[in-house]
């Protein structure tokens, strides 16, 4: 057991797969022989969890599918020395796939390091670029270095992030709030944004006071990009943070965290804690003038809070409703004073870019965007995971090479890209590359990274659908377009699912949808018909299946398909009877079972139930 | 403070530094609309409808109320563009907003009668107030209190507790009482005159009341009728114990009072050529009704004994009495019919009525039927004439029995004849009222345009027909109808040639846009529960001896304080802010419509528990407004954003109702509020403007 550690994968994904249970049976073995079981948190390889590493002289094997079983292996092997040779997946021929054409920045510690540990942060030249801040550039060259190095905000809209740090470090934040409007489109003359004041009296504090804002508020479907990085490096982020709040002045910084992601508030208050004691949070940091306060703020869990302004509002204790911008953030945010926020992803982009240089970042590149990008890919896809890629790479490598295709082995039809706000990218587009100006000709958007695979039994009017009703369901009821227009285009979409379409209803959903784009306050509206777009653009030949034949190609919509035994197939072993949970399916032992249209729900057990394919969709 | 120049529409405007594009708008000359911005509000760009366009930048509309003016800027605030997304907008908020802006019974009205508000008067004992209500859409109230088949009463709202309004009947009230307490119906006096003049051919309903509002508006009118008296069908077409002679006399005599000359027995193309007609008018209505009789198209139609129920009546009407025995078959299921019928048992004789259909498809008013076979008329459903023989004295009548088939075009099921069913009944007379149809063999000469049912064509908004400056009105028009839409299209007629008379466009009687809580039998039971039973007062008539032999009025009229308390009966559903409601003055301006984006709506949602503030929340549009007029002005947060997307609402939060808030009944949520949804109460005594 000398010069052996092991680690076990301990983030949400992980939990989620039975790494907890893992964790739990290995620990009390180990420890009897002496040995400290260690956490880390999501390496990427979500397909494979729940993953175990062995480090050994020096030499660390990633184990991933371990049942206890196999964790008896792993146990036994720490004691011989000698350890299996299966299920080593960063080896084997998929996990080179699906590591090659990674790179990693931001991800780079993630399931390497103890995310509660900052000693393990440290060692991994962790806050050495704040370091370097401090010691070596001025704030102004700190904003330069971000603007050279081209990083884009990691959220969805894709604003420089150096451009946007100058606007608050140009402005001018006091307790009474007069704030010079130093947006570049509006600012014409120094026109004054209005006279501000700031009344909390926790968060108000005399002098000049600017606030640093990381949106951590997460909530497309099928993203899990910040929770990860979270959980698995928070340092990085607090220290992307505290190099921001170095180059702007701010003095204040809150991460607004989704309060449905408890680990990740609790491994960053961990590092909250730890980086205070540690003097890199806090009053004189690192001896010297810079302060800096940090706390987490929890979300109340309505997706519109990840809307800049409502974000700003729900931190000031109101509802979480958005505002016209202008006044942007920077001239009058939280309280009325200057205010910057970026995403997760962005401020754990920074210690890299000040530590190697801009450089060394924007040597990744494709047209106008540069360094890698961070994507949850999931959905029908065989290995689903976190994956950090360098701009340029294309959505077939993606799909085809870093996730080995479809997990059904089907066709692949489409990526859903950018969650609800985005768009859904066809198969014969898969050549798009990543980046921000590329993905955004296809009608889709960059987004904060989700990527969700759809097979050729997906619906493409029911996943239009299932966005938009999403939306709806998050808008928060301010404004007319997006309050009622989702709504009616909603229903549209409904009548088609449920096959009492007619064609004038795609004209209606078109017509809507401009209004929506052109008139809606926020992001969340503006980017709410983009789902039902991007899918009547590229297949609208589905959507016109669903009105004048009433059927859908896919099998999916419930009111236009039924569920019939096919009677070669079947062999009467009563297992679909026994799932259905409406007993709509009648059979004696080895007699061919029938089912009954009336009674059946086309929930679609029987189907995964049945071993001999004897039961399909029509 | 520094100036800041800007265009708007082209138009230089020079604004102070820190104005929104809404105010640089006004100084402009453009009246952007708004619901969610108030003055003493902070702008907060909820309802977007005051959005406008900026040039250069990125092609999205924006809202003037919160986006400051800048320097140098060139803003569109109204465009094509801009107009269709204020439509859209519209149609999206009225698509979920449940309320009516006037009440149900008016917009069934074809003469677009203030039912609720003459009700509102008969409460307050204002009865000639009420008069002069009612003749501001219609001139008739007391032919019409009498005789109308009363579209009203079917939508009021009313029989979803237990019976409707006895709307019409309160008309009537109305007038008798008016002319009891005056002697004489009150009309207003014309206005100067103008020194142009109308013709108007008919002096029936459709012909008098264009003459009556053409008259009003100062014009020099001129009526031709071919009869001894005024009154149209209203005297010829229906029997003097529905409709007095005297109530015909009140009404039509005191608007020819008002200084109308009717040419009388005067029959246009015999005793007057429409040469001379257009030599000698600036314009001319053509109202001549629906005056022929429409063939039952059976052999021996032709032979004496056999007449068409229009004759008939008219000639009643004229004081004759044509000989028809004492065993008399008419045919027919209308209300002509009915009234032949009625008039023919009053006249001694025994009255068969055959109808092809059942009683579920009798056009006749239920009620008129009721009262027919409660004086005695035998009706034979299902049979209709095919032969008419002579014999004896009499006629026979072969009849055949019918079943009903599939429905035809009308949705009605077609009757088909029984094979071998056929049966004779002996009778002295058979009086046919199957139909009338529209005769313009006197008009021909104008030229205008007739439809394939030899209707005259008319332009359905100004009632202009192909020809410019000749209008039409009344049953030449729709074909045989109802009297109350002759009155009500030929008071839109009378506006149309009002404009063309005064040179201006003629478009027609502007309409208003008007929401809808929806069908009777849509609306929630919610609305309803509240109210206890009430029936409906009843009409007070005649004995039955007296009834069937003479043509005494049946009807008597209501004491005056049973129509009060029937009026108390109404459920005012009308919009108490029907006049200043922004919501509907915008959605007339930019034609928004309701059941453009037809789907989910809010429910019925009601707080009245406050002594002094209501809140319909079924009408509010979520602009906040009330939301902030608490919280800005007041400094109290009694309301708020409750709930997310579409079931949004705007209420006193963790469920409260507003009597259990701090809410002191200041009233700044009701300033700000652009619809009804918060509203004072009636009689709270802080009522704007009382």
């Amino acid at each position: 057991m000398e010069n052996t550690r092991v680690f076990v994968g301990l983030g949400s994904c992980g939990i989620a797969a039975g790494a907890q249970d893992i964790y739990d049976y290995m620990a009390p073995d180990l420890k009897s022989g002496g040995l400290d079981l260690e956490v880390t948190s999501c390496v990427g390889m979500c397909y494979a969890e729940p993953i175990v590493e062995i480090e050994h002289n020096g030499e660390r094997r990633r184990y991933g599918y371990v049942d206890k079983k196999f964790a008896d292996e792993l146990l036994e092997s720490v004691k011989t020395g000698t350890f299996p040779e299966k299920n080593m997946i960063a080896l084997s021929e998929d996990g080179k796939k699906y590591l090659d054409r990674q790179v990693k920045i931001v991800l780079q510690n993630c399931g390497i390091i103890n995310p509660e540990c900052i000693d393990e942060y440290l060692e991994a030249d962790g806050y050495k670029a704040l370091t370097k801040c401090i010691e070596e550039y001025k704030p102004e060259e700190v904003v330069s270095i971000v603007k050279a190095s081209g990083l884009k905000g990691r959220g969805g809209a894709g604003f420089l992030t150096g451009l946007k740090w100058s606007f608050l470090a140009g402005a001018k934040g006091d307790k009474t709030g007069d704030t010079e409007c130093r947006d570049p489109v509006l600012s014409r003359k120094g026109d004054k944004t209005g006279d501000t004041e700031c009344r909390d009296p926790v968060l108000s504090r005399k002098g000049d006071y600017k606030y640093l804002v990381c949106n951590a508020d997460e909530g497309d479907p099928g993203a899990f990009m910040d929770r990860s990085i979270l959980e698995g490096d928070p340092h990085k982020v607090i220290e992307g943070m505290l190099i921001g709040a170095y180059a702007t002045g701010a003095k204040e910084g809150i991460i607004y965290c989704r309060a449905e992601y408890p680990l990740a508030i609790k491994r960053l208050n961990i590092a909250i804690a730890a980086g205070e004691e540690k003097n890199y949070i806090g009053d004189n940091i690192l001896g010297t003038d810079f302060s800096f306060h940090l706390h987490v703020k929890e979300g109340a869990g309505a997706f519109v809070c990840g809307e800049e302004t409502a974000l700003m509002a729900s931190i000031e204790g109101k509802r979480g409703m958005p505002r016209l911008r202008p006044p942007f953030p920077a001239n009058s945010g939280i309280n009325k004073s200057p205010t910057n926020i970026n995403n997760v992803e962005t401020y754990g982009n920074v210690p890299f870019i000040i530590l190697n240089g801009a450089d060394a970042f924007n040597k990744y590149a494709f047209k106008n965007s540069y360094g890698t990008k961070v994507f949850a890919l999931a959905g029908k896809i065989k290995r689903g995971g976190l994956i950090e890629v360098p701009m340029g790479l294309s959505i077939r490598e993606i799909v085809t090479d870093i996730g080995g295709g479809t997990s059904s082995g089907r066709p692949v039809k489409a990526v859903q890209m950018g969650g609800p706000a985005g768009g859904c990218i066809p198969e014969r587009l898969f050549d798009t590359p990543i980046d921000y100006d590329s993905i955004n000709e296809t009608g889709a958007i960059m987004g904060s990274g989700g990527m969700v695979v759809m097979d050729d039994s997906t619906c493409m009017v029911d996943v239009a659908r299932y966005f938009l009703s999403f939306t709806q369901n998050e808008s928060c009821g301010k404004c007319t377009f997006c309050r009622i227009g989702t709504k009616r285009m909603l229903e549209i979409l409904i009548r088609i699912t449920e096959g009492n379409g007619k064609l004038e209803d795609l004209d209606k959903l078109e017509e809507l949808a401009g209004h929506i784009t052109k008139t809606s306050l926020c992001g969340l509206g503006q980017l709410a018909p983009n789902p039902v777009l991007t899918t009547i653009k590229y297949f609208r030949e589905e959507y016109e299946a669903h009105i004048k034949n009433r059927e859908c190609p896919a099998g999916v919509c419930k009111s236009l398909i039924t569920i019939q035994v096919i009677p070669d197939n079947c062999t009467g072993c009563t297992l679909c009877a026994r799932v259905c949970p409406v007993s709509a399916i009648e059979g004696m032992r080895k007699k061919i079972h029938v089912i009954d249209p009336e009674t059946c729900t086309r929930c679609g057990l029987c189907i995964e139930a049945c071993n001999f394919d004897a039961i399909e969709v029509v | 403070m520094a100036l800041v120049n800007l265009k708007i529409n082209g138009i230089d405007v020079e604004i102070e530094e820190g104005s929104t594009i809404l105010e640089a708008s006004e100084i402009a000359g453009y009246e952007v609309p708004t619901l969610c911005h108030a003055d003493g509000l902070e702008p907060f760009t909820s309802c977007f409808l005051c959005v406008v366009k900026i040039e250069g930048g990125r092609g999205n509309l924006v809202p003037s109320c919160a986006t400051k003016v800048t320097e140098g800027i060139s803003v569109t605030v109204e465009s094509d563009e801009i107009a269709e997304s204020r439509r859209m907008n519209l149609n999206l908020l009225l698509s979920d907003h449940s309320g009516d802006c006037v009440a149900p019974c008016t917009v069934a009205c074809p003469s677009s009668i203030d039912i609720q508000g003459f009700l509102t008067l008969v409460r307050e004992g204002r009865e000639s107030d009420a008069a002069k209500l009612i003749r501001e859409t219609a001139p008739i109230p007391g032919a019409l209190g009498r005789i109308c088949p009363r579209p009203c009463e079917t939508a009021c709202r009313r029989s979803r507790v237990e019976e409707s309004i006895s709307i019409c009947y309160m008309k009537r009230h109305i007038s008798d009482t008016e002319i009891k307490e005056f002697g004489e119906v009150q009309l207003p006096d014309p206005s100067p005159s103008t020194g142009r003049s109308v013709a108007v051919i008919g002096a029936g309903p459709a012909g008098m009341t264009a003459a009556y509002y053409l008259r009003l508006n100062g014009h020099s009118v001129t009526v031709f009728e071919a009869h001894a008296k005024s009154g149209g069908m209203l005297r010829y077409g229906i029997p003097y114990y529905r409709l007095t002679d005297q109530t015909l006399k009140d009404e039509f005599d005191a608007i020819e009072g008002l200084g109308i000359e009717v040419r009388y027995n005067t029959v246009i193309g015999r005793d007057m050529s429409v040469k001379h007609l257009e030599a000698d008018y600036d314009a001319l209505v053509i109202a001549i009704g629906a005056q022929g009789a429409s063939s039952m198209r059976v052999e021996g139609e032709d032979l004496p004994g056999v007449y068409s129920g229009i004759d008939y009546l008219g000639q009643i009407g004229d004081g004759g009495d044509p000989d028809i025995g004492n065993k008399v078959v008419v045919v027919g299921g209308g209300n002509t019919a009915i009234d032949v019928a009625r008039t023919a048992v009053r006249k001694g004789a025994e009255v068969t009525v055959l109808y092809r259909r059942t009683r579920a498809e009798m056009p006749a008013s239920s009620f008129e039927i009721d009262e027919a076979l409660h004086e005695g008329v035998n009706i034979e459903f299902l049979a209709a004439p095919v032969k008419v023989e002579q014999k004896g004295k009499g006629v026979s009548v072969r009849t055949i029995r019918m079943e009903l088939g599939e429905p035809d075009a009308s949705g009605r099921r077609r009757p088909m004849p029984v094979e071998g069913s056929e049966y004779e009944i002996e009778a002295s007379s058979v009086i046919s009222a199957i139909g009338q149809k529209v005769v313009t063999d006197s008009i021909v000469e104008t030229g205008v345009g007739l439809t394939r049912w030899g209707t005259i064509v008319a332009d359905p908004d100004t009632f202009m027909t192909d020809r410019p400056g000749i209008f039409t009105c009344g049953d030449c028009q729709t074909g045989a109808d109802i009297a109350v839409r002759a009155v009500g299209n030929a008071r839109k007629a009378a506006y149309s040639v009002n404009q063309y008379l005064n040179g201006e466009d003629v478009t027609g009687e502007p309409e208003q846009f008007n929401s809808t809580m929806g069908a009777l039998e849509d609306i929630s039971e919610e609305v309803f529960k509240h109210y206890e039973k009430t029936p409906k007062v009843e009409m007070p008539l005649i004995g039955d001896k007296q009834r069937v032999t003479t043509f005494v009025e049946i009807e008597t009229g209501f004491a005056r304080d049973k129509a009060k308390s029937e009026a108390e009966r109404c459920l005012e559903c009308g919009c108490e802010a029907a006049l200043e409601c922004k919501l509907r003055i915008y959605s007339t301006e930019y034609g928004a419509d309701q059941s453009y984006f037809a789907g989910d709506i809010r429910d019925f949602q009601n707080d009245h528990t406050h002594a002094t503030i209501k809140m319909e929340v079924n009408k509010c549009i979520n602009c906040g407004a009330c939301v902030r007029a608490c919280a800005e002005i007041k400094g109290f947060n009694v309301l708020a954003y409750v709930g997310r997307g579409f079931g949004t609402r705007m209420v006193a939060p963790f469920g409260r109702s507003l009597v259990d808030t701090i809410c002191d009944g200041c009233g700044e949520c009701v300033t700000v509020c652009p619809t009804a949804g918060i509203m004072y109460k009636k009689g709270a005594g802080n009522e704007a403007g009382l």
